[in-house]
């Protein structure tokens, strides 16, 4: 899990890795994780655990695409808000235990991903961006108007959240966490497992250098559009633990600010990381949740401040620059002794968030 | 387990949780009984966003000075001495607004969560208000669903709903002569509401709403509307936009020469800092409902000195309302002599009262709105502007009776 | 008849404020190959600095349509300096985030600075008042709004055609390494260009700035559309902006007047077919499309 992209998929197709992630780091590595998920709502307001759990696997859905497969979604707020909905829907007029509603809505928003999807990845670069966007947008105005069924803008109130009549995970978000958690850490190992498939390394191949991966055989379009629905699936697994967990569905939820806020942890961790997101999460929330009591007016201020000094300085995010960190150390201790020079290029993600090419010009 | 948690997280906590956890006793018991040893007022509103100004942090100043006021009033009478008022900002977004009160709930301390604005996050609040069984007091959101389909019995509707607006203005500037009436409405859930209400009120009052127009919102180009609704010559245009929609809409309005026809605009929603910020020239001879204006009477402008010299603004009704809001609150308290919701609730329930911004109010038992009587407001032409923030005539006086809806229609039950 | 003329020509008026700062984007996103999020931004900063340049020094629309621009154009060299240029040779996609960024700084120091309820704007007296021609009511800040904004337009398409730094522009533009090898420094007109896009924002913010509201937020909801326009038009093209902007203009007031509920929607139903069946947008060059 600390490999980097470049290096499980080099441009030039060997498939040899230049440097192999100590197996001793990943292991531990995830145990620390686990430990901190399991320990965080003793430390944080359960539900603001809940929300960082769920919004770290909103921006590692959101990296599959913009890390692994080259395209910047700017309207993934249509996917999270969309099965929140339906999520929230489901559990209202079904009274379902939780887990079949979060499914619910994640079905949902994989069938919407269809379509949209099927648009969207006929172009890459700015134009993917701004195309999802003007999805999300009609999305959003869907949810706005369809006010018997949503809410509209007051959003879909007193959300139940059945749990085969276990009262304390229904009543107290601190065991409602636990609860949950497992459908989160479900989405962050499919994650994991889809990038890491031979499914994963097509993606990255067609992000480094599209007319090569087409000429080899693979149907471009189709291998995005299928990397667009996963990530939307995982999204909307994201979005109906978020909206059960709240209680609440918010129309704020499916509009594009949301969708900015999730570009901005992906960021943030760092571009092609995957477990970036949840650095990225976990500093947002925090700060967020911070800042409300804090009497200090201009959250956006420092939003905006630390995105613009992350692009500029730091375009690995935290997590791919402490990783940089690591491997240029442990290259120079190799190379040291067995002097001989191995580490040649640098970090090729840095430059490129997305491929190379592709720019939309 | 439940303490054992809190412990656990101690590093996040404060000392007010530990009195709480080992402080014995519990809400329940009467005498001078406070969790924690203390009182926690929590305004909970939007402090860098749209709604800033006509509320914010003025409404944390307008909660302290209840707090002074009733400190003084009672001095080593009080029951409780240790008071403390907090501020929180849900940056207008109901999640954060749902997350934060429960939160204010469960950790905080809070005895009373007030203010609130925008109608999605005040009603996320009145769920967690209900289900941790503490106090809501809403003043700046106007939904009639917090008194209605979704009221509960710890949730109380403090300055205004869309019915009082929609009767207010409607009904009496249909009787003020305005017979033919063009409504043009945001198309969400305030919009709508306060259409239908407008509609019935001005219905009744022997008008007819020839044409309904909604509109996308936000939305910066209302020209197309505005043609639209002069097309059927009405009397006049009722709008129902807010902030900066409404501002948009004024200006168009102004440009579109509808005004040189004779006709006369209606606003919904509007507050002193809207005139404030962008001056009596464009608004000069609107018609709105003010529930409370600082300069209406002797009481009120004296308290909007006070409020003037600790803010630099004057107040706009939801100052006053925050004010009104804390000072029954702590009332009620020093009657029940605990902080415990249950007991300072039927203090609060069906109690008749007069303040700074109360005139004729009462707290309705039924269905927990507190109802008072309003003001219709024209807004100054700029030659008749005396001093800065002088900027409403009061046209009329609009009854308790007569601008909130009875209280059996409002189909609220309690029980639930 | 007289009903569809009046909401033709409102249709244009609101197609101004487009049709000119998607010129800027185009322009910027032309030559820069950055697709700047903070336009909405731009234009919300100029139609605030025409209100405080009223408030304080008594400057009325006509000097704000002279100095605002200028102002803007400094702001943009400074902005493009500091920040844009060390992303240039990046994956655009940076400098969308680096832009975004910046619009949240930009919107939260003027809520910060001005509040959020808005500024108050007077038109000059000439403004006022409007021509009632055949039932049809033309407030004359509305005429006033198209004529000028069509002559900016017209303008800026001359320049780009008819004027040596216009084809180094447009060398520059589409194909920056022969422009290089013919002895062009294309890096130099990189700050001007983006001040230039800028300035025309903050153009159209000083001519909204009469009868929009004018407050931090006002530039987020345009900024969003300004988007569909570029791409309807075709990224990059100059024309195309311009075309696209009125077009989005007219679709807007004939959908408030015809299906309101869903005038805003339309526009992005229009975005996703131009984009499924002329992929490039109307006057993009087709080939340059992935």
């Amino acid at each position: 899990m600390t490999q980097s992209v470049i290096i499980e998929a080099p441009a030039d197709g060997a498939d040899v890795p230049v440097t192999a992630s100590h197996p001793r780091v990943r292991w531990i590595l995830l145990a620390a994780g686990l430990v901190a998920a399991l320990a965080l709502p003793w430390f944080l307001y359960p539900p603001v655990a809940m929300d960082i759990v769920a919004l770290a696997l909103f921006a590692i859905a959101l990296d599959i695409l913009l890390g692994y497969t080259g395209l910047l979604s700017f309207g993934h707020a249509a996917f999270w808000g969309s099965s929140a909905y339906v999520s929230g829907l489901i559990a209202t007029h079904y009274g379902v235990p939780f887990p079949v509603a979060v499914v619910g809505g994640a079905v949902f928003a994989m069938i919407l991903a269809l379509p949209i999807g099927y648009v969207s990845v006929r172009r890459s670069g700015i134009y993917f961006a701004m195309v999802t966007l003007a999805f999300a947008q009609m999305v959003y105005f869907v949810g706005y108007q369809w006010s018997d069924l949503t809410g509209g803008e007051n959003g879909l109130q007193g959300v139940p959240r059945s749990f085969f009549g276990l009262e304390l995970v229904e009543t107290d978000s601190f065991y409602f966490y636990y609860a949950a958690l497992p459908i989160l850490l479900f989405g962050m190992w499919a994650a994991w497992r889809i990038v890491h498939s031979p499914f994963g390394r097509v993606l990255v191949s067609i992000r480094d250098n599209t007319p090569r991966a087409r000429a080899l055989g693979y149907d471009v379009d189709k291998y995005k559009a299928l990397a667009f629905v996963l990530s939307a699936g995982l999204t909307g697994l994201a979005g109906g633990v978020f909206a059960i967990s709240h209680r609440f569905v918010a129309l704020t939820e499916l509009h594009w600010t949301t969708s900015g806020d999730v570009v901005l942890m992906t960021v943030l961790g760092g571009i092609g990381t995957l477990w970036g997101g949840i650095v990225g999460a976990f500093l947002n929330v925090t700060l967020a949740d911070y800042l409300a009591s804090s009497g200090f007016g201009g959250i956006d201020l420092i939003t905006g401040s630390v995105f613009v000094l992350v692009v500029l300085l730091f375009r690995r995010g935290v997590w791919g620059t402490v990783r940089h960190q690591w491997n240029v150390r442990r290259l120079r201790r190799a190379a040291a002794r067995r002097a001989a020079p191995s580490y040649s290029s640098p970090d090729r993600s840095s430059r490129h968030p997305a491929s190379g090419e592709g720019t939309g010009r | 387990m439940e303490s054992k948690r809190k412990w656990a997280g101690a590093s996040a906590l404060t000392v007010t949780l530990l009195l709480s956890a080992c402080g014995g006793g519990g809400p329940g018991s009467s005498g001078g009984d406070f969790t924690g040893g203390k009182l926690v007022l929590a305004v909970l509103n939007d402090q860098s966003g749209v709604y800033k100004d006509a509320s914010g942090p003025n409404s944390v100043k307008a909660v302290k000075m209840a707090v002074a006021d009733y400190q003084k009033k009672y001095g080593d009478k009080a029951v409780v001495k240790k008071i403390e008022v907090t501020s929180t900002d849900h940056q207008n977004k109901p999640d954060i607004a749902n997350t934060k009160a429960g939160e204010l709930y469960e950790r905080g301390g809070a005895d009373v969560i007030l203010d609130v604005p925008t109608s999605s996050a005040a009603l996320a609040v009145a769920n967690q208000a209900k289900n941790h069984k503490k106090l809501f007091l809403d003043v700046s959101a106007a939904t009639t669903a917090l008194t209605g389909a979704q009221c509960n019995k710890y949730t109380f509707q403090w300055a205004y709903n869309t019915h009082l607006l929609a009767t207010g203005t409607g009904a009496t500037v249909t009787r003020n002569g305005g017979k033919k009436w063009t409504i043009i409405y945001p198309d969400y859930e305030f919009g709508q509401n306060m259409t239908k209400s407008f509609t019935a009120a001005v219905e009744k009052a022997g008008g007819t709403v020839q044409e309904t127009i909604p509109t996308p919102f936000p939305n910066e180009n209302f020209a197309t509307f505005l043609t639209k609704a002069g097309s059927g010559n009405p009397d006049v245009i009722g709008t129902m936009q807010a902030g900066g929609d409404l501002i948009n809409l004024v200006k168009q309005f102004n440009e579109s020469g509808l005004k040189d026809k004779g006709v006369e605009l209606a606003v919904g929603l509007m507050l002193i800092n809207d005139i404030h910020s962008l001056g009596v020239e464009q608004f000069a001879g609107t018609l709105f409902t003010d529930p409370w204006y600082w300069n209406m009477d002797a009481e009120a402008r004296a308290w909007a000195d006070r409020f003037l010299a600790e803010t630099g603004a004057r107040p706009s009704f939801e100052h006053a309302g925050n004010y009104s809001a804390a000072l029954q609150y702590l009332e009620a308290v020093q009657a029940a002599g605990t902080d415990d919701a249950d007991a300072v609730v039927a203090k609060l329930e069906g109690k008749k009262v007069n303040d700074v911004f109360l005139r004729n109010g009462e707290i309705r038992a039924q269905d927990h709105s507190v109802v008072h009587d309003a003001n219709l407001a024209r807004v100054k032409k700029p030659a008749d502007v005396k001093e800065d923030w002088d900027y409403e005539e009061i046209v009329t006086k609009i009854p308790a009776a007569e601008g909130f809806p009875p209280a059996e229609a409002s189909g609220c039950s309690m029980t639930s | 008849m007289s009903a569809v003329l009046q909401y033709a020509v409102q249709g244009l008026a609101a197609g101004s404020f487009y049709a000119l700062a998607a010129l800027g984007l185009a322009v910027i996103f032309g030559v820069l190959g950055v697709v700047n999020f903070a336009h909405g931004a731009f234009y919300m900063l100029g139609a605030v600095a025409a209100a405080v340049l009223l408030d304080t020094l008594d400057l009325t629309l006509w000097w704000s349509l002279l100095v605002v621009p200028v102002l803007m154009f400094g702001f943009g060299l400074v902005v493009e300096r500091l920040l844009v240029q060390w992303l240039l040779r990046l994956d655009p996609l940076y400098n969308l985030l680096l832009t975004f960024g910046l619009t949240l700084i930009l919107v939260e120091l003027v809520k910060q600075r001005y509040g959020v309820s808005g500024l108050p704007y007077q038109l000059p007296g000439g403004l006022q008042g409007r021509f009632d021609v055949a039932g049809v009511v033309l407030p004359r800040y509305q005429l006033f709004v198209l004529l000028f904004s069509v002559a900016v337009c017209a303008l800026v398409w001359l320049t780009m055609t008819r004027t040596r730094i216009g084809m180094i522009l447009r060398a520059a533009t589409e194909n920056p390494e022969l422009a290089r090898a013919l002895g062009i420094n294309v890096g130099r007109w990189v700050a001007p260009v983006f001040g230039f896009g800028v300035a025309l924002a903050g153009l159209a913010g000083v001519l909204a700035a009469p009868f929009r509201a004018i407050t931090a937020d006002m530039g987020n909801n345009f900024a969003i559309i300004l988007f569909a326009v570029v791409v309807i038009g075709g990224l990059g093209s100059i024309v195309g902006a311009v075309v696209a902007g009125f077009l989005v203009g007219l679709v807007e007031a004939f959908g408030q007047a015809y299906a309101p509920t869903f005038a805003q929607i339309l526009i992005f139903v229009l975005m996703a077919l131009v984009i499924l069946i002329r992929p490039a947008g109307l006057f993009g060059r087709q080939e340059a499309t992935t």
